[in-house]
This record gives structure tokens, C-alpha cells and sequence, in this order.
């Protein structure tokens, strides 16, 4: 195989850490989405934070298809803490993985 | 006071749906039956396959349907022929209360779209496709409407639902009225405009995204050489890109690829089998 060629291949091979890491980002913003309700909600930490700085047990919040939805304040946000924190940590896992991978 | 469940009211059926009609070149159903087994082991539903009398499949199905389907498209030198037409037919055909529509080549491998259906909904389409190394256009004909992805579409038994399917139903067999009508270049049929143009016209001209599914579908549109299952990473090789990538659903449109050993393979593994 002539050198040429050998670069072509270990081309082919490469993978590109910038679009891995761009689709795993999507991926995780897909997994943040949570049912409640019958509303979905994407968690944030503004989500995360305004549940715990509210006063009264029950609220009223617009969901991802701008629906209002009847929130128990306390379940929802122990859910909530709950789900960001094993998405953050499979998104930390994965994204230590991919920084090591250069070539498939 | 006894506690007894009320028998008049039983739990909504759930289950996918696959359209999958065989050509010369391709065994659709054979993809579909991975396609299956995959969707059944992510989220313990059923899937029932709509396909043509006389088709072969040892797969077990949740229903086979049958239901003609004269619709043939080509398209020489890059995916041969397909059979795409009947999606319509999806709203008639399902067994079940709360259908997921998927095309054959959709792997199923989070349960991402399980959380859609304890919404209150008609039906949901995907809307948002990602698809790396690819440049599609986006947009509908020279109108430029932004179309939505006929891969997946989820839906309930309900008036507005009967609606669209009735709308698609029409756009398909004045197909060449409505091309004319958004000026769209390609002559083959494609189900992503029917159901484009039968949500606009059923939300009204509206392109609000009410009725989508809220985040990107992953769309590998190229000659895919490889997937492989690698520490809970899918490893895809391409002809001159590779990507690694979560354990996520993922649109795949080699058909050349869905019918090799290596996606039996990779859905063995996807199945823990």
C-alpha cells in the first residue's frame, strides 16, 4: 500500500470528536425531556431552581407544548433533581469516553 | 368498601405499526423484522406489520395486515425501487389505541418516544432531522415549506387524527396537483410533503410546532460500511467518516447496510441476544 493510500485509510478511519460531541449533546437534551402530568418538560437548572425557590406546594407550569400543567411542587422537583442528575452524569460518562476516541 | 376495578374501562392499547412492501432489489419485510425485534425489546411493546398477500415472514408478528399497495417509485443508480405509498391506510389498519408509525429503517434503541404517549395529543410527527455528513435540503419546493419526517408519526384514534390520514389520503392520489401547487422538483411520491401538507392544512396554514415530536431526529443518510456496539457507543463507519454516538434511536437508509450481516449482528448485540 503506498503512503498516499495509507493516509486515505487512516482518514476514513478518523472521526471528527467535534460532531460526536455535537450529537451527543442532542441526544442529551432529548433524554432531559421528562413526563408529568400529562405535560413533558425539558429539566434545566432554571426548571430546578424555580421549583425550589417557590413558596406554595402547588403551581401551575407552561410544559414544552406550552400547556399549563397542575405541579405537586416537592414530587415534581425531587423528579426532577432526580432525572437531571443521572442524564448529567451518562452525559459526563459518554463525553469522557469521546474525547479519548480519535479513530474507529 | 371493597376495592374493585371498574371493567367497563380497560387500559388503551399500544403498540407500532411498519409499512413493508418487498421490490426486486429489497426485502423490505426482512428489514422491518429487525426493525421489530429491536422497537419490542427498548420498550415491551407490540409491533403489527402491514405488508402484501403472499408475503413471507417467520417473524412473530403482533398482526399481519395485508393491503395492496400499487404505488411504485424509482430512483435509478441510488436506492432502486421503493414502495412507499398506503401510509394513509395507518389510521384504518392499526389494531391498537395509540399507534407509533415508523418506517422500517427507524431503530428503536431508547425509550425517548415512550414519554410521547403519556401526553394528550392527536398525533405527533417528527419535525427536526440531524443528519451529519449529509446536505439535505430541508425545505418543500420552491415555497420552501419546512417538511416534516413521515418516519415517525404517533397518533390517537380521534377526529383530528381520522383528519390528517383522510389528507394525506388525498394528497397522495392528486399527487401531481399538489406537487404543481408547492412546486416541488421531484416527481416521486414522498410521504414526508403528503403529511407536510396535510398538517399545514389541517392546523390552518399554521407552521407552529404544536403537533411535532420536540427534539432531532439522527438521520444517517449515506452508505453506512459498519455499526458496531462498543462500551454503550455505537461505532458507525461510513465510506470516509465515522462517528461514535450514544445507544440512541437512529434513521439509517442504507438498505444495503439493514440487510447484511453486520445490522443482524448489531441488533443481536442492541437485543442482548
Amino acid at each position: 500500500m503506498s503512503e498516499l493510500n495509507e493516509i486515505v485509510e487512516k482518514i476514513n478511519q478518523a472521526t471528527d470528536y467535534q460532531t460526536n460531541k455535537r450529537i451527543l449533546r442532542e441526544k442529551i437534551q432529548t433524554d432531559l425531556h421528562v413526563p408529568y402530568n400529562g405535560g413533558l418538560f425539558k429539566v434545566s437548572p432554571e426548571l430546578i431552581a424555580f421549583l425550589t425557590s417557590w413558596s406554595s406546594d402547588e403551581l401551575y407550569l407552561e410544559d414544552t407544548y406550552q400547556n399549563p400543567i397542575k405541579i405537586a411542587r416537592e414530587e415534581f422537583l425531587t423528579l426532577c433533581c432526580e432525572h437531571y442528575q443521572q442524564v448529567m452524569n451518562a452525559w459526563h460518562d459518554q463525553h469522557e469516553q469521546l474525547k479519548r476516541i480519535r479513530k474507529v | 368498601m371493597t376495592n374493585t376495578n371498574n371493567l367497563n374501562v380497560s387500559e388503551k392499547s399500544k403498540g407500532f405499526l411498519l409499512f413493508a412492501y418487498n421490490t426486486a432489489e429489497t426485502d423490505y419485510v426482512k428489514i422491518a423484522e429487525q426493525c421489530a425485534r429491536l422497537a419490542t425489546y427498548t420498550t415491551g411493546l407490540p409491533v403489527s406489520l402491514v405488508t402484501e398477500e403472499g408475503t413471507q415472514t417467520d417473524y412473530p408478528w403482533d398482526n399481519v395486515i395485508t393491503k395492496e399497495n400499487k404505488l411504485k417509485n424509482y430512483k435509478v443508480g441510488e436506492l432502486g425501487a421503493w414502495r412507499n405509498g398506503g401510509r394513509y391506510n395507518a389510521y384504518e389498519l392499526t389494531p391498537y389505541d395509540e399507534t407509533i408509525v415508523i418506517d422500517a429503517d427507524y431503530f428503536v434503541i431508547d425509550k425517548n418516544l415512550l414519554k410521547l404517549l403519556e401526553q394528550d395529543f392527536d398525533y405527533r410527527i417528527m419535525q427536526k432531522n440531524n443528519l451529519p455528513g449529509s446536505h439535505w435540503n430541508l425545505s418543500m419546493g420552491m415555497v420552501g415549506l419546512p417538511y416534516v419526517w413521515a418516519t415517525v408519526i404517533i397518533f390517537r384514534k380521534t377526529a383530528k387524527s381520522e383528519m390528517l390520514f383522510d389528507l394525506v389520503k388525498r394528497v397522495q392520489r392528486n399527487y401531481d396537483y399538489y406537487r404543481r401547487l408547492y412546486h416541488m422538483r421531484e416527481g416521486n411520491f414522498r410521504n414526508d410533503y403528503a403529511f407536510t401538507i396535510a398538517n399545514v392544512l389541517l392546523n390552518g396554514y399554521d407552521l407552529n410546532e404544536d403537533q411535532g415530536i420536540p427534539w432531532n431526529m439522527l438521520t444517517f443518510a449515506g452508505v453506512i460500511s459498519s455499526i458496531e456496539l462498543h462500551n454503550n457507543l455505537l461505532k458507525i463507519r461510513e465510506d470516509k467518516k465515522a462517528y461514535v454516538i450514544p445507544k440512541q434511536d437512529i434513521h439509517v437508509m442504507d438498505k444495503g447496510f439493514l440487510l447484511s450481516k453486520n445490522c443482524q449482528q448489531l441488533v443481536d448485540q442492541l437485543c442482548d441476544a
